[in-house]
């Protein structure tokens, strides 16, 4: 087991997992959408074609990365993550205070499969359109999976990691979902995505300072302190925007 | 086109969601980088201030729009 499994290639490896439910659970009800209602043809078709892009921008991009000194690689990384991650942390917070809805996957498929009953066209049109549907809604959720597997597996060598994190959960995913047939509304999205945001928040922090200049006391053990740091405002902060919430609408 | 626009928009998405939130993150990295390499300050202090300016920016952002969200009228458009 490396050095730092426990401090880092646990944490980035999990972030990757997590962060991949969340985003395939959304993807498959689009797909189960095009699939039930234009057939599993164009649905699957459209899903293959957009998994490989995305594996495709991971080859290319990650080890390119490395070719970045490292310092400024962190930096670079770092930023962005705090970006991304405290974006997640916001809207999960405010998921899970009551003021932002949460994501409804039995709305969303419905939607979907009605929008795909309302196109009009010949039969080989229609399954073009189902498979762009199916393409694009991969892509889409797929990029922020591939941001995170490229974000906390360069800063730490650990691309394939991250990488297999992500497949791991797409294979769980999509293996539920043909299982149960329908929309995977029982996955605690807004939990997972509270946590990735926590996780990732604290990569941002930890990596943007080390980019910096800034050494961590502890080193890698740093990150879980961080982590914890994040998690305990992040509940802190839900109690507060709900009675800001509250208070606001009286 | 309509792919690589949504492509783009979802990019943009990623990493702004709250335009005042990113900049404020911004901004805070940029402070903290200036104290490092303008000023006397302490690595361990600077790495500690970028952890307290995050939580602050992130306070603000939250209690910002759970103040928008909950008023009767003018809540924000545009939002995820």
């Amino acid at each position: 087991m490396p050095p730092d499994f426990w401090t880092v290639m646990f944490p980035a490896v999990t972030a990757a997992f997590l962060a991949s439910i969340v985003e395939v659970v959304e993807a498959f009800t689009i797909v189960l959408a095009v699939g039930t209602t234009r057939g599993w043809r164009p649905a699957i078709a459209g899903t293959l074609a957009a998994l490989g892009l995305l594996a495709l921008i991971v080859i290319v991009l990650g080890p390119a990365l490395q070719v970045i000194p490292i310092r400024v690689l962190q930096l670079f990384v770092g930023v962005l993550l705090l970006l991304f991650g405290m974006g997640w942390l916001r809207k999960a917070v405010l998921r899970s205070a009551g003021v932002l809805p949460l994501h409804d996957e039995i709305a969303a498929f419905a939607n979907e499969s009605a929008e795909m009953q309302s196109q009009t066209g010949t039969p080989q049109a229609l399954q073009w359109i189902a498979g762009i549907a199916a393409f694009k809604a991969v892509l889409l959720e797929g990029l922020e999976v591939v941001f995170i597997v490229i974000a906390v597996g360069a800063g730490k060598g650990l691309l394939w990691e991250a990488s297999l994190g992500a497949l791991a959960a797409c294979v769980l995913v999509l293996g539920v979902g043909a299982v149960v047939h329908k929309p995977l509304a029982q996955v605690p999205e807004n939990t997972l995505k509270f946590g990735v945001g926590v996780m990732l928040s604290a990569f941002g922090v930890f990596w943007t300072g080390e980019g910096l200049g800034v050494a961590w006391p502890g080193a890698d053990l740093m990150l879980i302190a961080l982590a914890a740091v994040f998690l305990l405002a992040g509940i802190v902060f839900v109690r507060m925007a709900r009675t800001k919430f509250e208070r606001s609408a009286a | 086109m309509t792919i690589v626009t949504d492509v783009f928009k979802e990019l943009f998405k990623m990493f702004v969601a709250d335009l005042r939130l990113t900049l404020a993150i911004l901004g805070s990295v940029a402070l903290v980088s200036f104290l490092l390499k303008f000023t006397s300050v302490s690595p361990l202090i600077a790495g500690l201030l970028l952890v307290f300016l995050c939580l602050v920016v992130l306070a603000e952002a939250i209690l910002r729009e759970a103040w928008m969200r909950g008023r009767p009228k003018g809540r924000p458009k545009g939002h995820r």
